[in-house]
């Protein structure tokens, strides 16, 4: 007899610990992370640098402490930075908040309401299973599907939803083939191509992840400023989802050879699973034809100086409004307004970092050893920003390096802003080795079929191809061919 | 109580983080040995569902973190019943085992140490993993013997004995446990040269005492123990270590600890569980008499 019990009490009193009594070591990271600022609003003034730049470097510090240890939530680091700048006279109050007036922010307000639409009628799901439906050759090609389903939906709508939706259905195929959690690598590839396939999905488009509208922002407040649309994204960035996606599932083989031979269950449960949703409503075609309606617009008119974005966008949600596929409840149930907190934090820090000359001053010291050489600059820029998204928000590590990137790019002849932007905001993407690193990690791990072990060799192999990718991709075809 | 009464209450806990076959197998085992009655709990680690939740604050909404929470949930409630409790009813309903199944949210050791308060346990019976986020805090605060399984064939058993214990339980078990399992046991005192200090019947530590006292000691032990005719012998190291090493020379199925009371390793520096320490080295079960 199977007794189903919940220990309520004891799971409630836990999570009140979690939430609302800081740790001590929340508030050991709490108070260095001000005690960073302080030492550098006091310090006596670098050479070089002014004093609001050297404040500027000190808030950049306490932020990256701040979202690496996490003692505060990501948006609340975010609305400290905002604040801190002009307490401490490093940016004009006017300034900071103007910032996150940036169209970028009115662009991810958009994308989170129609991929609450998507969410709210089960349009993702759909789309899930009838693209893995495509895949039941093998086990190797349904894991290959598995990749591709996740990087295809996480082109429309944010790759941690994506991860959250395909736990379920992975999960319940694996199951119904009687899968052992840990002890099978078709289990263990099969969450881990959920995973990746996420985090490598949502480099394609600038819906995918928050970093890329916040990369799009920042670079479009530089002066002069550098426009990116909404297609002009997808071709810098496609090749590389495109190059990584196989080479990743290639890895993940090797690394952890399957050992079933059929997938007939597999099949028989896909299919339970697609007549389960039953027939399309006329509401979810709706969401689909304003979705593709949006797309369209954004590929083809997003240049357009009185039509970008973020208007786009807004017209997407505001039609799904005006045909009753969303409600303002559904608003409020799935539009998570901590990441445009999140967003506001980030912009400003590089807005106040690029104002300051701190980003200026930081490359030019951290780099000055090797601005001779590009090719050695580039891998660093990599290989920095991906160990470092591996350890914190990937928006966090974006936030944090964009700047410094940004204004590396005049020192160096040969990188452009706009290539510096996209080596840092793809590789920021790439957070595959530890479970901390990203939700999709966290929510694929917590299905128990990979162990930390396995996360972090598979991550790693998969790392070094990425950086391989990004790095080629960048020499051929961004400065070869695109001459960006 | 009779040899075949020994663990008449089985607890066998199995973690959302880490499932084995080989406990079932072993329960299966025992609980013929012994006629047990035995109680399979699936423990959904909320550390797991804590994490996925705390990394997500900022990116999902709450609505959207609960739903993946209870997708979660679901997902390992269905796990334990088409695989783990289809397994147990292989393994032990289909032979005759009483058996109650239980599915609990919680964290591991916490509910673990609930369980046995609800009911007179003589043995956990559990599988032990690394590359988890579960701690196995309860190795060191639950009081009634651990028996930590992992896949070998041999059938000969490594009691374990050391300067660091009152080396009272140890013998007695280990004697009683290998004439009902019938397989051969094997003794080795260890003389722990990083923490030399001696542990006296009540559990309390000495001031450091000088090595070759520590010696003559497990010499004394090892001569009385030849006595009974148990085979046995003095090694010296640290125990984590020697107890490896004497273990995969005689290739024990089972390595018996006691209340070992270890609190400092190499140059002097704390061990925080040398109960934990020891079944991430080993290859072989564990069975820790707390």
């Amino acid at each position: 007899m199977n007794k189903f019990l919940e220990k309520k009490r004891t799971s409630h009193r836990f999570s009140t610990i979690q939430e609302y009594t800081p740790s001590r070591r929340d508030l050991f990271f709490m108070v260095l992370a001000f005690l960073i600022v302080a030492v550098f609003y006091f310090l006596p003034q670098q050479e070089g640098l002014s004093h609001a730049g050297q404040t500027m470097i000190g808030i950049l510090i306490m932020a990256a402490v701040l979202w690496i240890t996490e003692p505060i939530p990501l948006a609340v680091t975010g609305l400290l930075i905002m604040i801190l700048q002009p307490l401490l006279g490093a940016m004009p109050a006017a300034d900071v908040f103007s910032s996150f007036g940036n169209q970028a922010v009115f662009f991810l307000i958009g994308a989170f309401i129609i991929a609450s639409a998507i969410e709210k009628h089960g349009l993702h799901r759909r789309i899930a299973l009838k693209f893995l439906s495509y895949f039941e050759q093998s086990p190797r090609v349904f894991t290959l599907g598995i990749m591709c389903s996740c990087a295809f939906l996480s082109f429309i709508m944010p790759e941690h939803g994506v991860a959250a939706l395909f736990l379920p259905i992975i999960a319940s195929i694996l199951i119904a083939m009687k899968i052992v959690p840990k002890q099978s690598n078709f289990g263990k590839v099969s969450m881990l191509c959920v995973a990746y396939g996420c985090s490598i999905g949502s480099l394609g488009t600038l819906i995918g992840g928050a970093r890329n509208p916040l990369t799009i922002g920042i670079l479009s407040d530089l002066a002069p400023p550098v426009n990116v649309t909404f297609f002009e994204w997808m071709l810098y960035a496609m090749p590389v989802v495109f190059i990584s996606l196989p080479l990743v599932w290639l890895a993940l083989q090797f690394s952890f050879p399957i050992e079933i031979k059929n997938v007939t269950t597999a099949k028989r449960e896909i299919n339970k699973q697609v007549s389960l949703t039953g027939k399309v409503q006329k509401k979810e075609l709706m969401v689909l034809l304003i979705l593709l309606f949006t797309i369209i617009l954004w590929i083809a008119f997003s240049s357009y100086q009185y039509f970008g974005l973020a208007a786009i966008a807004i017209l997407g949600s505001v039609l799904l409004f005006l045909t009753g596929c969303v409600s303002w409840k559904d608003v409020e149930q799935r539009v998570p307004w901590g990441i445009i907190l999140l967003y506001g934090g980030a912009i400003t820090l590089g807005m106040g970092m690029q104002s300051t000359g701190a980003g200026a001053w930081l490359a030019h010291h951290i780099f000055h050893s090797v601005s001779g050489n590009i090719y050695l600059v580039l891998l660093i820029m990599i290989v920095f920003t991906i160990l470092l998204t591996n350890v914190m928000s990937n928006i966090g590590a974006v936030a944090i390096l964009l700047p410094i990137g940004l204004a590396l790019a005049p020192e160096i002849p040969g990188i452009s802003p706009l290539l510096a932007a996209m080596l840092i905001a793809l590789s920021g993407g790439l957070a595959f080795m530890l479970v901390i690193a990203t939700p999709g990690n966290a929510i694929t791990y917590s299905s128990g079929y990979f162990s930390t072990r396995d996360l972090f060799r598979a991550g790693s192999i998969a790392n070094l191809i990425c950086i391989a990718v990004i790095f080629i991709v960048a020499l051929v075809y961004w400065i070869g061919v695109l001459h960006i | 109580m009779t040899n075949n009464q020994m663990f008449k209450n089985i607890l066998i806990p199995i973690s959302s983080e880490f499932y084995s076959k080989a406990v079932l197998e072993q329960g299966a085992f025992l609980a013929a040995k012994f006629q047990s009655t035995i109680t399979l709990i699936y423990i959904i680690e909320e550390k797991m569902l804590n994490q996925a939740d705390k990394l997500s604050d900022t990116y999902r909404t709450s609505v959207e973190r609960t739903e993946t929470k209870k997708a979660i949930i679901k997902e390992h409630r269905h796990t334990a019943d088409a695989i783990v409790f289809d397994d147990a009813k292989r393994y032990l309903t289909n032979r005759g085992v009483p058996l109650e199944e239980k599915v609990i949210k919680g964290e591991f050791s916490n509910v673990v140490k609930t369980e046995l308060s609800t009911k007179n346990y003589d043995l956990v019976l559990m599988g032990f993993a690394k590359g988890c986020i579960l701690n196995y805090r309860l190795l060191d605060e639950v009081h009634i013997p651990i028996w930590v399984v992992a896949e070998s064939s041999d059938h000969s058993m490594l009691a374990v004995c050391s300067n660091l214990a009152p080396n009272q339980k140890v013998p007695t078990v280990s004697i009683k446990l290998s004439q009902v399992l019938g397989w051969n046991l094997h003794m080795v005192y260890v003389v722990d040269t990083q923490d030399n200090v001696e542990v006296d019947e009540q559990g309390l530590r000495s001031n450091k005492k000088p090595l070759r006292e520590l010696i003559a000691k497990g010499q004394r032990f090892v001569q009385d123990m030849e006595q009974k005719g148990i085979d046995a012998r003095v090694v010296t190291g640290s125990l984590e270590k020697a107890t490896g090493k004497v273990a995969e020379g005689i290739g024990a199925n089972l390595v018996i600890v006691g209340r070992e009371q270890k609190k400092s390793s190499t140059l002097g520096l704390p061990v925080k569980s040398v109960k934990r320490k020891m079944a991430e080295q080993c290859r072989y079960s564990i069975l820790f008499l707390n």
